[in-house]
């Protein structure tokens, strides 16, 4: 009554305008909270950045504060070592920002100086500029040996912690001196995808080392499994298709199956468990999913079982087929295997202390039972044991499966091979891949020994 | 995830940094290493938004707890002694609910009649009702003037209308009073509260431009408060009216102040000039409009008058980045659209009689077409649009059509078609609408450059005067928020912003109490070119419209634009009649007084 009531309800227009103005706030401030970031990373960006040029950041340190890397009055300074520098060039980043997933990129933020609350806004005292600095969980040691190993062939090595999830090595070949680039695009054949950090951002088809998920589903659903002997002679036919093995064995249990990586036997085995059941425990393993390792998303590995019939179905089992796995996805699937069958989200930072408090609650996964997890590796103890011969491992308390995964068009396979040592003082797991190496035992096998003894040396001496 | 603990983190780090810098204080390390406008911007960047905020909510709180106070101007009395209470100098009479004065009788038609005070007199009008209206017996073709004591008949219901002293009906609203926290905000403080903002800020601008040692920046800052303390004391002593209006715009001139001092420090003293000039004519406006007769005569003063400054600026106008709507009198340079948005929206006003009796929008769509017509020979298109959005608002509170409004609507998208493809610099513009970063280095030069410098102003600001963005053209009046954003923080731009949007809320607020729907008409004109003003700015810098060039309201940097900006708030002022508490007659409401008709509960159709 006490209202000019019909001018108010024509006051409309003023509400449908302020209404606009409010939503486009909020959508601004969505953009802002996902885009903000990459808007201060832009070149342009003055407080940042002069003429184009870094004029400062932080400083990178692997984890025993080893200088790796930073840039000051606009050049950058880089690790006095050749080795260290090409085999960190990945984890740390070249100066054009090729490898989208170095620290150098992914904790462009922290390094260049931005955050939401500060923006680019930083006190200009020489004692807050370890506010900035990233300190890495990589060994560069470490590193450096892993690539010298690796002998320029191509291929990559990665060792993590499997109880806390610290990635201690991690080299991806080809690599180069990020100090003095070479010329990349005139070597293409050299330098193939060298702006990939493989262990991360690439897939493989696993060959054997898949052999570790069909065993796994054969463990939980088929019931005497330990009791079952498979018969091999070479090769076996199913519907007109033919699987093939690289010898003939004859009468073999699962656990000499696994140890002599019988294509035969868990051909059969992987008919018996079925499309479905082995479709779900790849996916346990980590198949079909990325993982994060300090917002860094991995590469997806691949197993698709849905058409796959028969003859199909068995190459699916033996790590062939349409397979594909990510190395450091498949490394964290064996780190699950050591760890009882929980698996730890790997991490590459070593400075975020309230990140790692969170890691350690949140980034535990349990994928397979512990008694699954226990059998598992006593039969990758086995094989060390029985087929790639302790004399080589000595003292690692190694459990290992290796993997030669054909590639076809004439190449040789790839060389794989993955593991963990099972001693309390050195909980790691590894993963290693040389591309078209050859037998992964013979091949990878003792770069994965080369890297191992000195990660021991130097776990040690921490 | 990371980035969140990446922030706290950040803050663990700044607190460590602080304790440290009280090392330092004591001595160890000195100026060698740090200089003491840095330590000032450490400290006082986390002030500034804390008092931002609080300005701002002092300001809402009162401004819309006490919404709802009422003058009573006169009375109609029915026979059994009950009194309707006549609250508006436009009061609409009938059988339907959204009437004023509600009559529910079935011989009443549903607009009856309007009883509205003009030209020192009441004047009742017929709406073309069934039962017809009679003054004392005669009756009424069209409308009649009434005096105290006369007996107004809608057809066979007598009132007896006498006039009372105007007092004001007590009514708290609830919803916006804060817990009754409102009751212990003072204006005195408030005002204190945004001098402190304004001195910490200037102070702030002053050392990062050491070198200069430019006092005038200081000086200015203290002129400008000086005025804001006259215009305090004076008003609080001698106006009824609630401050916090004006307080929270002396706190977007603080802002507009502090980007001038930053971008354009050579213009500063000029701007002060502005603001001055701006509040004066703010000041007379207010005076002329208070009353209806003269508010009227001003309307068409004003529209022959724009219409020759139009006419003015087509003949002698200059362009300046590509619109060419300034005009140069040698001793000075305006631009003329920013007034005539004035009698645009005082061309909309209607009062409540004209409103129902003559639904004719012909002058007002005639006038508003010559104002697009001449911004889009001018090719500013970005005020076009703003006078577009504005006619809108208007034109539907003039008609309270939908359908109208639709075709209006539809023919102007059409129209906005042909000219964009016609005029090739506004084509451009277009063109990397949407992907501006696909062209960062070329036409989306501006909006890049914004995000990068909201994006580094973070939640706090770089500091006053550290920020690169004012090195970009144009960037103190079409970039200004991201000017705000990067130097004071975004939880100051974002403010800024929302005192805007408060504006317009608080004018839809007011115009439910407001005496005439002329007030009300011109208070949303106001807000709506404020509001439109506000979108295309803010938006085209940020790269969500495209960017048009218009100013930020108050904010951006320019003498035309702040002088209008507060000129359009005479109108907001205007609309809003309540008193502060210090200075309210208290009209006791009496239950008996109330006059109800539910016993005639029959509610036929006509």
């Amino acid at each position: 009554m006490n209202d000019l009531k019909i001018i108010t309800k024509r006051a409309l227009g003023v509400l449908i305008l302020s209404l606009l103005l409010v939503i486009g706030l909020i959508i601004f401030s969505i953009k802002y909270t996902k885009e903000a970031s990459d808007w201060a990373q832009y070149p342009a960006n003055k407080h940042i950045y002069a003429n184009g040029q870094l004029m400062n950041t932080g400083t990178i340190y692997d984890r025993n504060g080893k200088f790796l890397f930073k840039i000051e009055e606009g050049s950058g300074k880089y690790n006095e070592n050749k080795l260290i520098r090409e085999s960190v060039m990945h984890a740390v980043g070249d100066s054009g920002g090729n490898i989208i997933t170095s620290a150098r990129v992914v904790f462009a933020d922290r390094l260049n100086g931005w955050d939401f609350l500060n923006g680019s806004y930083r006190f200009n005292n020489k004692l807050s500029k370890f506010s900035s600095d990233v300190k890495l969980t990589l060994d560069a040691d470490l590193c450096a040996t892993a690539y010298k190993a690796l002998n320029g062939r191509k291929g990559t090595v990665g060792v993590y912690n499997y109880k806390t999830g610290e990635i201690l090595c991690m080299v991806s070949s080809p690599s180069f001196d990020p100090m003095n680039p070479p010329d990349i695009d005139g070597n293409p054949e050299k330098y193939e995808g060298v702006y990939i950090n493989r262990f991360l951002s690439a897939t493989y088809t696993p060959g054997s080392i898949f052999k570790l998920v069909t065993a796994a589903a054969a463990i939980d659903n088929i019931d005497d499994i330990d009791s079952k002997t498979y018969h091999c002679e070479g090769n076996l036919e199913i519907n007109g298709k033919l699987v093939t093995c690289m010898s003939s064995h004859g009468d073999i249990t699962f656990k000499e199956a696994l140890a002599e990586s019988c294509n035969i036997a868990f051909a059969e085995i992987s008919l018996d468990v079925g499309a479905n059941t082995l479709q779900k425990y790849a996916e346990k393993a980590g198949f079909n999913s990325s993982l994060e390792v300090n917002d860094i998303k991995t590469a997806v590995g691949k197993v698709d079982l849905k058409e796959a019939k028969g003859a199909d179905l068995a190459w699916a089992g033996i790590g062939q087929y349409t397979d594909l796995a990510n190395p450091l996805n498949f490394m964290t699937y064996v780190g699950a295997i050591a760890n009882d069958g929980v698996r730890i989200s790997p991490r590459i930072r070593k400075d975020n202390i309230l990140s790692n408090v969170c890691t350690s609650v949140t980034g535990k996964k349990r994928i397979l039972s512990k008694e699954t997890a226990d059998k598992l590796g006593d039969m990758m103890r086995n094989d060390v044991m029985q087929v790639y011969g302790e004399n080589n491992y000595k003292g690692l308390e190694l459990c290992a499966k290796s993997g030669t995964a054909e590639v076809g068009n004439d190449k040789k396979p790839h060389a794989w091979f993955v593991g963990y040592m099972d001693r309390e003082d050195c909980p790691l797991a590894f993963a290693v891949i040389v591309e078209n190496g050859g037998l992964g035992g013979t091949v990878a096998g003792p770069v994965a020994a080369t890297v191992l003894q000195k990660a021991v040396d130097l776990l040690q001496e921490e | 995830m990371d980035n969140i603990l990446d922030i706290i983190e950040q803050l663990l780090n700044t607190v460590v940094v602080w304790s440290q810098n009280i090392g330092v204080k004591f001595g160890i390390f000195l100026s060698n290493y740090i200089n003491p406008a840095e330590i000032y911007t450490l400290v006082f960047r986390w002030i500034i938004p804390v008092l931002a905020v609080m300005i701002f909510f002092r300001c809402i709180s009162i401004l819309l707890s006490n919404a709802g106070y009422n003058t009573v101007w006169g009375f109609l009395d029915i026979p059994n002694g009950y009194k309707i209470p006549i609250m508006h100098w436009e009061n609409s009479i009938g059988r339907s609910k959204l009437s004023d004065i509600v009559i529910n009788l079935p011989f009443i038609s549903r607009s009856h009649a309007v009883i509205t005070y003009s030209e020192g007199n009441w004047v009742v009008t017929d709406l073309g009702s069934k039962g017809g209206v009679f003054v004392n017996g005669n009756k009424v073709d069209n409308s009649e003037m009434v005096e105290d004591g006369d007996m107004v008949s809608l057809a066979s219901a007598d009132f007896l209308f006498h006039l009372s002293e105007p007092t004001q009906d007590k009514k708290e609203n609830h919803f916006f009073n804060f817990f009754n926290l409102t009751k212990n905000i003072n204006s005195g403080k408030t005002l204190l509260f945004i001098l402190i903002f304004q001195l910490i800020g200037s102070i702030q601008i002053f050392l990062s431009s050491w070198e200069d040692k430019n006092t005038s920046i200081l000086l200015t800052f203290l002129l400008f408060i000086i005025v804001e303390c006259f215009y305090y004391l004076i008003l609080k002593k001698y106006s009824k009216k609630y401050l916090e209006l004006e307080l929270i715009i002396f706190f977007l001139c603080g802002l507009n102040l502090l980007v001038v001092a930053s971008a354009a420090p050579a213009f500063l003293f000029k701007q002060l000039i502005a603001i001055i000039l701006g509040i004066i004519v703010y000041f007379i406006l207010q005076v002329i409009i208070n009353d209806l007769t003269r508010a009227r005569k001003l309307k068409y003063i004003l529209v022959v008058f724009s219409i020759l400054l139009m006419l003015l600026n087509l003949i002698l106008g200059e362009s300046r980045f590509g619109a060419r709507n300034w005009i140069n009198l040698g001793f000075i340079t305006f631009q003329p659209m920013e007034f005539v948005k004035i009698a645009f929206v005082l061309a909309g006003t209607a009062t409540l009689d004209k409103l129902l009796t003559t639904r004719n929008l012909t002058a007002f769509i005639g006038f508003s077409g010559i104002c697009i017509g001449a911004l889009i020979i001018m090719s500013d298109l970005g005020t076009a649009v703003i006078f577009f959005g504005a006619f809108l608002v208007i034109a539907f509170m003039r008609s309270g059509d939908f359908r109208t409004i639709a075709l209006i609507c539809s023919g102007a998208i059409l129209g906005a078609f042909v000219v964009v493809s016609f005029i090739p610099y506004i084509a451009a513009r277009f063109e990397a609408w949407g992907h501006v970063w696909e062209f960062a280095d070329s036409l989306g030069y501006q909006q890049t450059r914004t995000m990068i410098a909201i994006a580094s102003g973070g939640f706090l600001g770089v500091g006053g005067g550290r920020g690169f963005l004012v090195n970009i053209p144009a960037s103190d009046t079409d970039l200004v928020f991201g000017i705000l954003c990067e130097e004071w923080g975004l939880i100051v731009g974002v403010t800024a912003v929302l005192i805007i949007v408060f504006l317009a809320i608080f004018a839809v607020f007011i115009i439910r109490g407001c005496k005439s729907s002329f007030y009300a008409i011109a208070a949303s004109g106001a807000v709506s070119i404020y509001l439109m003003q506000t979108i295309l700015n803010i938006f085209g810098s940020i790269d969500f419209l495209p960017l048009t060039g218009v100013t930020l309201p108050f904010i951006s940097n320019g003498g035309s634009s702040m002088i209008t900006s507060w000129a359009l708030l005479a109108f907001v002022k205007a609309a809003d009649d309540r008193y502060r508490p210090d200075k309210e007659v208290i009209y006791e409401e009496n239950e008996d007084n109330i006059y109800e008709y539910d016993e005639y509960e029959l509610d036929e159709e006509e």
